[in-house]
C-alpha cells in the first residue's frame, strides 16, 4: 500500500516536473548577439570579394588556356632542351668523382656475399 | 528613416542603410538562429551569413510580407541547413569509425544554457533544449519562434510558407514528442 502510495507521488512528482520544464523558457529574454556583428560582416564581405575576384580571374577561359600553354611549355623545354642533358651528365659525372675520391660506395647484398667468399678462399 | 526608406536605400547599396538593418534587426535573427542550432558561437555565424544573404538579395524583396517575416525566413532556413550538415557530418564520422580503427568517438552535444533564461529555470532549461534538438525540423522551428521570439501562430505560418491550422497541428506534435522526451528522462533521472 505504501509503495503504491510512492509511485503515484513520484508520478506526480514528476509530471508537475515536466510541466516546470515545459514553462521553463517562457520570459525568457532575447539573447544580444555581438556588438562588433557589423564590422565582422563587413570583413567576411571583403574576404569574400577578394577570393571571388581572384577566382572569376583564374577561371577565365583565355588566363586558364593561357596558363596551361606556360606549363606545357615550359615542360617541353626542360624534357627536351640538350642543354639540360649535358648538366645532368656533368652532374653525375662530378657526384661520382667526389663518391670514389672519399669512398662513398655503397655496399651491395653481393659486395657482402663476394667478401666472405673471398674470405674463405683466403683460408 | 522608416522600414521602406531603409530597404530601398539597401537596394541602392548603400552601406549606411546596410548598417541600421543590421543594429535593428541583429538580437531578433541571432536569437531565433541560436534557439535552433543551440551553439553560441555557430549562431553568431550563422547570423552573419543570414545578413550577407540580405544584402545579396534584397532586391528579391517585393514587400509583400514584413521585413521581419523575410528574415525570419532567411534565419530560420540557414540554421535548419546548418543542422542537416552537421547531422551529415555526424552521419560520415560514424562510417568512417566504421571503417576507420574504431577509435573516433562520436562528438557529444554539449548542454546548452540560453543567456536569457531566467536563473531559477536555467537547470530545467537545459533539459527542455536538449528535448527540442530531438524534434523534428518544422516542430523544432514552430517551437522556438514561439517560445523564443514569441511569435503568433499567424506570424509562425508566414514564416514557415503554411497555414495556421499547419502550425497549431505541428505545435500539439512538439508538445506530444516533448513530453514523452522528458517523462524519459525524468523517469531516469528523478530521485
Amino acid at each position: 500500500m505504501s509503495s503504491n502510495t510512492t509511485t503515484m507521488t513520484n508520478k506526480e512528482q514528476i509530471q508537475q516536473e515536466i510541466e516546470r520544464t515545459l514553462l521553463s523558457l517562457d520570459e525568457t529574454k532575447r539573447a544580444e548577439a555581438n556588438p562588433f556583428l557589423f564590422t565582422r560582416i563587413m570583413a567576411r564581405m571583403q574576404r569574400q570579394n577578394g577570393w571571388e575576384k581572384i577566382t572569376s580571374f583564374i577561371s577565365r577561359p583565355a588566363i586558364a588556356l593561357s596558363a596551361l600553354i606556360v606549363v606545357m611549355g615550359v615542360n617541353a623545354l626542360v624534357i627536351f632542351n640538350p642543354g639540360t642533358r649535358e648538366t645532368s651528365q656533368t652532374e653525375s659525372i662530378a657526384v661520382s668523382g667526389i663518391t670514389d675520391e672519399y669512398n662513398m660506395t655503397f655496399a651491395t647484398i653481393s659486395d657482402y656475399e663476394n667478401t666472405e667468399e673471398n674470405e674463405l678462399y683466403q683460408k | 528613416m522608416t522600414e521602406r526608406e531603409l530597404i530601398e536605400q539597401l537596394k541602392q547599396g548603400e552601406e549606411t542603410a546596410f548598417k541600421t538593418i543590421v543594429e535593428q534587426w541583429k538580437d531578433m535573427v541571432y536569437n531565433t538562429v541560436l534557439g535552433i542550432v543551440q551553439n553560441e558561437t555557430e549562431a553568431e555565424d550563422i547570423t552573419q551569413d543570414v545578413f550577407i544573404k540580405v544584402f545579396e538579395n534584397i532586391s528579391s524583396f517585393k514587400g509583400e510580407s514584413k521585413f521581419s517575416t523575410w528574415l525570419y525566413k532567411i534565419a530560420t532556413s540557414k540554421a535548419l541547413d546548418f543542422l542537416r550538415s552537421r547531422k551529415r557530418k555526424k552521419r560520415f564520422g560514424f562510417m568512417k569509425s566504421l571503417f576507420g580503427n574504431g577509435h573516433e568517438e562520436e562528438p557529444q552535444l554539449a548542454d546548452f544554457y540560453h543567456p536569457g533564461v531566467k536563473l531559477d529555470n536555467k537547470e530545467r532549461s537545459v533539459v527542455l533544449f536538449k528535448a527540442i534538438g530531438k524534434l523534428p525540423e518544422n516542430q523544432k522551428a514552430a517551437f522556438t519562434l514561439h517560445k523564443l521570439e514569441g511569435l503568433s501562430y499567424q506570424e509562425i505560418s508566414e514564416v514557415l510558407n503554411t497555414t495556421v491550422s499547419a502550425v497549431e497541428s505541428l505545435m500539439s506534435r512538439a508538445k506530444v514528442n516533448l513530453r514523452k522526451e522528458l517523462e524519459e528522462f525524468y523517469n531516469q533521472n528523478y530521485k
